[in-house]
């Protein structure tokens, strides 16, 4: 190369060189020019005069040097610079140089002595400013990158598209206790449950065509830590080259998250179960009340009765959280809703130590009350002015198990000579079969010539006869 | 007491007398919807035992010596108990059972999960149906 950079000192070019001097003359991309051994400019191109912005009348005869940024010039890298061409036959560097105006340029520049040292250099600088910036971008990317990667709670890493690790964060090497070298390749496959492998590796065929790999698996904490599960992404980093790069995901511990999903789950599946069960026992009194209604009617009354006490029990058990009811609550609710102010005027009397019951036992107590209460009101103590009635209970135990005595007593009745055969049906088999089969109470219900007097004796858990 | 009231209105057409001579047994905690699966039931010709409320109870009656059972009708949920120690009983003496449940099959677990299992409020013709699945394989 250096023979056809032949310059002439002189202006005038020798003829076989015409061709080579206009190429050069008409560069414009690459600055060209020529110094004396001293750096004094001897010709100097048009790229030369766009890129630094001397004309070549204004430098030809004067130093070159000037292209130098002020520090260069004061560490005498110019010198340097052509001493080490001198030397080696070429300087090449990549540095900051000036121009005339003051602004600086990234440029790549290339020393070269001519044929005949003594007749000095030729110098071809190519700004680079660009390339200079992107990388300079690149490099505070990746720098952006690190400090994210290793910065943040989830474990990061890079990826082949087929799994095969090419790096992890310190926090994946911090939690699983596996090294970088030991997770390279598969070998995080490791700190995977056993039982989530498979999934794992089949998600990444699944990934390659959706160019998005999503997995939830359990990663083990330590050697022989516990499995926390972690939802693991991971996305091509440049999704322009089909999928070849490399990917980079994260893993971020969704443990706790699905402990709180799986409770949820219960609860739903809980919460699905009463209503359904409440909408057959629905079912089951909307059927009964029907075969013991003589009309349609009576049907609507009794129905829309015992669809009352439900929904009051439901108000009660949502209030208690469906755990123990008190019973006193439970009580109150049905005789406020048939009592119309008798519990203020002292007709009915509630007395008893405060207890609590079993939430499910809550709806049918709440629905023999109601029958009790209903019966009262239509022909008992309720219906006549006369009549008083007086709930109480206290702690009572039969023979195997502690539990609470239920008393209701009506007085000053006069019952109708046909009163216990009419109320013989739902209310009754209510207190005589249901009670029993279903809480295990014991119960007597008498229709007396004064009123009725039902007694319920509801086995409890020793827990709750202790109560104060 | 339900015997006094079992006049029938007609007005659910499930087959009348479609489980003819079949005895089953029921387990159901709720008084009023074991009464109402025994009537349904009966009213298709089936001979009943039970209801059982409990665990304890209808392991009680299989022990006692109940004669030989065509099939049995499970509540899940029995006062905070499972059915499921009943269910292996069952399964040890070859009964094979329909859930009767207001869980869905995602809350019932292994190996019971894959058992015939009717919603609640149970609809009879869908239990009757259920019934004659088991009883056809």
């Amino acid at each position: 190369m250096s023979q056809g950079l032949n310059l002439p000192v002189k202006p005038q070019p020798a003829p076989q060189d015409e061709l080579f001097e206009h190429l050069v003359e008409s560069s414009t991309d690459f600055a060209i020019y020529t110094t004396a051994h001293d750096g004094t400019a001897t010709s100097w191109n048009i790229g030369a005069e766009r890129l630094f912005g001397y004309l070549a009348t204004d430098i030809i005869g004067s130093s070159a040097d000037v292209i130098f940024t002020e520090e260069d010039q004061a560490a005498g890298e110019p010198r340097t610079e052509r001493e080490g061409a001198a030397r080696h036959g070429r300087a090449a560097n990549e540095r900051w140089h000036r121009r005339r105006d003051g602004s600086r340029f990234w440029a790549s520049g290339s020393l070269v002595p001519l044929r005949n040292p003594e007749d000095g250099f030729v110098k071809i600088v190519r700004d680079r400013t660009e390339v200079y910036r992107a990388n300079a971008a690149l490099r505070a990317n990746e720098e952006r990158f690190r400090l994210l990667a290793t910065s943040i709670p989830q474990l990061v890493f890079r990826t082949r598209p087929d799994g095969h690790r090419t790096w992890g964060s310190p926090q994946w090497i911090d939690f699983t206790g596996l090294t970088l070298e030991e997770s390279v390749g598969l070998g995080w496959l490791d700190a995977i449950h056993p039982e989530d492998r498979l999934a794992t590796q089949e998600a990444w065929e699944e990934a390659r065509e959706r160019g998005e790999y999503y997995v939830e698996h359990r990663i083990r904490r330590g050697a022989e830590g516990e499995y926390r599960w972690h939802q693991t992404r991971a996305r091509p980093v440049d999704p322009g080259r089909d999928g070849a790069g490399d990917w980079v995901g994260t893993m971020t511990d969704i443990h706790d998250l699905r402990g709180l999903q799986d409770r949820q789950g219960v609860l739903l599946a809980e919460l699905q179960h009463r209503t359904r069960n409440l909408l057959a026992v629905v079912q089951s009194i909307a059927s009964q009340t029907i075969r013991k209604s003589p009309s349609l009617t009576a049907f609507r009354n009794e129905f829309e009765g015992r669809l009352q006490v439900l929904s009051r029990v439901q108000g009660i058990l949502a209030r208690s959280d469906h755990k123990d009811i008190d019973l006193r609550t439970l009580l109150d609710a049905e005789l406020t809703a048939h009592g119309d102010g008798a519990l203020e005027t002292g007709r009915i009397t509630v007395e008893g130590p405060p207890v609590v019951l079993p939430a499910n036992s809550a709806q049918a107590i709440a629905l023999a009350v109601h029958e009790l209460a209903t019966n009262a009101v239509k022909h008992g103590a309720l219906a006549q002015d006369s009549g008083r009635l007086a709930v109480r209970w206290d702690f009572a135990a039969d023979e195997t198990r502690p539990g609470v005595l239920l008393e209701w007593n009506e007085s000053g009745v006069a019952m109708p000579e046909d009163a216990s055969p009419r109320r013989r049906g739902y209310g009754t088999e209510l207190i005589e079969r249901a009670l029993p089969y279903q809480l295990r109470a014991k119960t007597r219900l008498e229709f007396r010539p004064d009123g009725v007097r039902c007694t319920i004796l509801v086995p409890v858990r020793a827990r709750e006869a202790e109560s104060p | 007491m339900m015997n006094e009231v079992s006049s029938s209105t007609g007005q659910e057409a499930a087959p009348p007398d479609g489980l003819r001579g079949r005895r089953l047994l029921v387990v159901e905690d709720e008084y009023m919807i074991a009464m109402e699966l025994v009537r349904t039931l009966e009213e298709q010709g089936a001979e009943v035992f039970g209801p059982a409320g409990s665990v304890e109870d209808a392991l009680g009656l299989l022990e006692e010596g109940l004669p030989p059972l065509d099939a049995a009708v499970l509540d899940i949920n029995l006062r905070d108990e499972r059915v499921y120690p009943v269910a292996e009983a069952l399964a040890a003496r070859g009964v094979p059972f329909v859930f009767a449940t207001g869980y869905d099959s995602a809350a019932i677990p292994a190996p019971y999960s894959s058992a015939p299992r009717c919603e609640k409020p149970v609809d009879r013709a869908q239990l009757a149906r259920a019934l004659a699945r088991i009883w056809s394989r």
